[in-house]
């Protein structure tokens, strides 16, 4: 799940690497226009919906922390 | 009485002594009657409106409080409470601000209540955090209502969010001579930026847009940019008057401004400027309509029928387009106010969904969007739309700015900009340049500023040259300041929100 979701969000935002920082939330490599292309992108992807109690720095903060997120997400 | 008067700081020296004098925890009761007072002084009719919002936002929370404590599951119920609340909040809101439009017998009897706009976005950020159990209700009305009309952040906000700012009013703080300092110095900074600067800018803005009709584009545009710099000036002034004034009381106000002028996107510029207005949008408008399930649901219609790039365009355009239209109509009720928000929105959307078509044509174009030089050109270009944007709100009638933008394009006479004829607009020759040399002091100050603490590195400083800095500071603001009759200042743009 984690490479799927790597492959895709660095095609959708090249700027971004995603696997050089645990913190990218944290650090302002995503602003709140960037969060919600991810959103965007994995909704479409795997066809969840991503509540807003989620979207906490934990879930994108880093690549294994969506990862997570769509799996739990997934699994409802 | 606004941060500008004699009496205001009357108040403010007394509040601060009393506060300084009664044990720790008796503080925050201090300045509740500060806050009481300031709204006595700004008009006594007025408590009432807000002592009623006040009530409806600590009674709702606490129902909500009491829902979570018999059943933590019961989550309907309280969104009944919370809904009923915020009906009742932003349509208390709604009606008074919506009063330029009923006749003038009816609207000469509504009380505005100041700061109106700010406490009720703070009380329904409170209570949909309640809701969202973010945070636990409060249980003492008093200290809710100090929550509501703080005083120095009740006129222009910024809009305050109650964990941030509760804990911080309901601890007693010790006097600190060093807090102190920095209060005063950024309480300062703020009197030049509004004496000094965007009051000299506003003779001459007033002057051009009262009469905007008989003057020449050229005239308009040099009006136009002194428009936005005072704009900037002024609203920034006031939140360093406020900051200041709370450090004082060992309070930090949550931040406002972050030199919004050095942003390089449309987008970057609003998470610098008013920066709490946008993480209320951003929070209680924007996250909400991201993550709902029918937003999922129109996304995946959406990619089926038409592919991911139109379902990506449609998550841009949804919810910033309603994010857009509300900030619009919170700054003013006008239809200019609307098409203002919609001229944002309509930006910041377009470079979303356009964000790969502009990559590529950066790269047709060989543009190193990585040079010093293609930055300054970005930073230009998101003052030159602020410039545009203030153009449609000024006059707060369309055919107006509409007027302005033919006169700029249709009647440009660029030898007004060399010749004497600027000095014929409320500003003398000497008080022109002298508005040119201080937009190179903001500008400077701002650069310093971005580079770190001023105040920190100001107070590192021996003391000879630190208090020379502060001389030379009171001196201009007093020789060079802007005083109307009375010594009254011009009162502040966005208190009118």
């Amino acid at each position: 799940m984690e490479e799927k979701i790597y492959e895709l969000l660095s095609e959708e935002f090249p700027a971004i690497d995603f696997k050089g920082s645990d913190t990218l939330v944290d650090d302002g490599i995503l602003d709140s226009l960037t969060i919600t292309g991810i959103i965007a992108t994995l909704t479409m992807e795997f066809g969840i919906t991503i509540p807003y109690e989620e979207i906490i720095e934990e879930n994108f903060n880093s690549i294994a922390g969506l990862a997570k997120m769509v799996e739990k997400l997934s699994n409802k | 009485m606004t941060f500008i008067s004699v009496e205001f700081y009357l108040l403010l020296a007394i509040v601060a002594a009393v506060y300084f004098i009664v044990p720790l925890k008796f503080r925050w009761f201090i300045l509740l009657l500060g806050s009481l007072a300031f709204y006595v002084f700004q008009g006594i009719e007025m408590l009432p409106l807000m002592l009623l919002s006040s009530f409806v936002g600590w009674l709702f929370g606490l129902c909500m409080g009491k829902v979570y404590e018999r059943d933590p599951k019961q989550k309907k119920k309280a969104k009944l409470f919370s809904g009923i609340a915020i009906v009742i909040l932003i349509g208390m809101l709604a009606f008074v601000k919506s009063s330029r439009y009923m006749p003038e017998s009816v609207a000469s009897k509504i009380i505005v209540p100041i700061g109106i706009s700010y406490y009720t976005f703070s009380i329904v950020s409170y209570l949909i955090d309640v809701y969202r159990r973010k945070y636990q209700a409060e249980p003492n009305f008093l200290k809710f209502t100090l929550f509501t009309a703080y005083f120095p952040k009740v006129l222009q906000g910024p809009i305050a969010r109650y964990d941030k700012l509760m804990p911080q009013l309901a601890e007693g703080h010790k006097f600190e001579y060093g807090r102190f300092c920095f209060g005063l110095q950024l309480m300062l900074w703020g009197f030049f930026k509004k004496l000094v600067i965007a009051d000299r800018l506003s003779i001459f803005t007033n002057t051009v847009f009262l009469d905007a009709a008989n003057m020449s584009g050229s005239v308009i545009l040099v009006a136009a940019i002194f428009a936005t710099l005072e704009l900037y000036c002024d609203f920034s002034a006031c939140m360093d008057l406020a900051s200041g004034m709370s450090q004082i009381f060992g309070i930090e106000l949550e931040q406002n401004f972050d030199h919004p002028f050095f942003s390089k996107s449309a987008a970057e510029f609003w998470r610098r400027w008013h920066i709490t207005l946008g993480a209320w949008f951003k929070d209680y408008v924007y996250m909400p309509i991201v993550t709902s399930p029918r937003m999922a649901k129109l996304l995946q219609m959406v990619k089926k029928h038409f592919g991911t790039r139109c379902g990506k365009s449609v998550m841009a355009f949804v919810p910033l387009s309603v994010v857009w239209v509300l900030t619009g109509v919170w700054h003013g009720t006008g239809r200019a106010y609307v098409v203002w928000g919609i001229y944002w929105g309509a930006m910041i959307i377009i470079s979303q969904i356009f964000a790969p078509e502009i990559k590529k044509l950066n790269a047709f174009l060989h543009i190193n969007v990585e040079s010093e030089s293609w930055k300054i050109f970005q930073m230009v270009r998101t003052f030159a739309l602020f410039s545009i944007g203030r153009m449609i709100t000024i006059p707060n009638s369309l055919s107006t700015t509409a007027l302005m933008f033919r006169k700029i394009f249709l009647d440009f006479r660029p030898w007004q900009l060399v010749d004497e004829s600027l000095y014929t607009f409320g500003l003398d020759r000497k008080n022109f340049l002298l508005a040119l040399f201080l937009f190179f002091i903001l500008w400077s100050v701002s650069m310093l500023q971005e580079k770190g603490s001023l105040r920190l590195r100001i107070s590192e400083y021996n003391v000879v040259f630190r208090w020379m800095i502060y001389y030379i500071a009171i001196i201009a603001i007093i020789v060079l300041g802007i005083y109307g009759p009375g010594y009254d200042a011009s009162s502040f743009v966005y208190i009118g929100y």
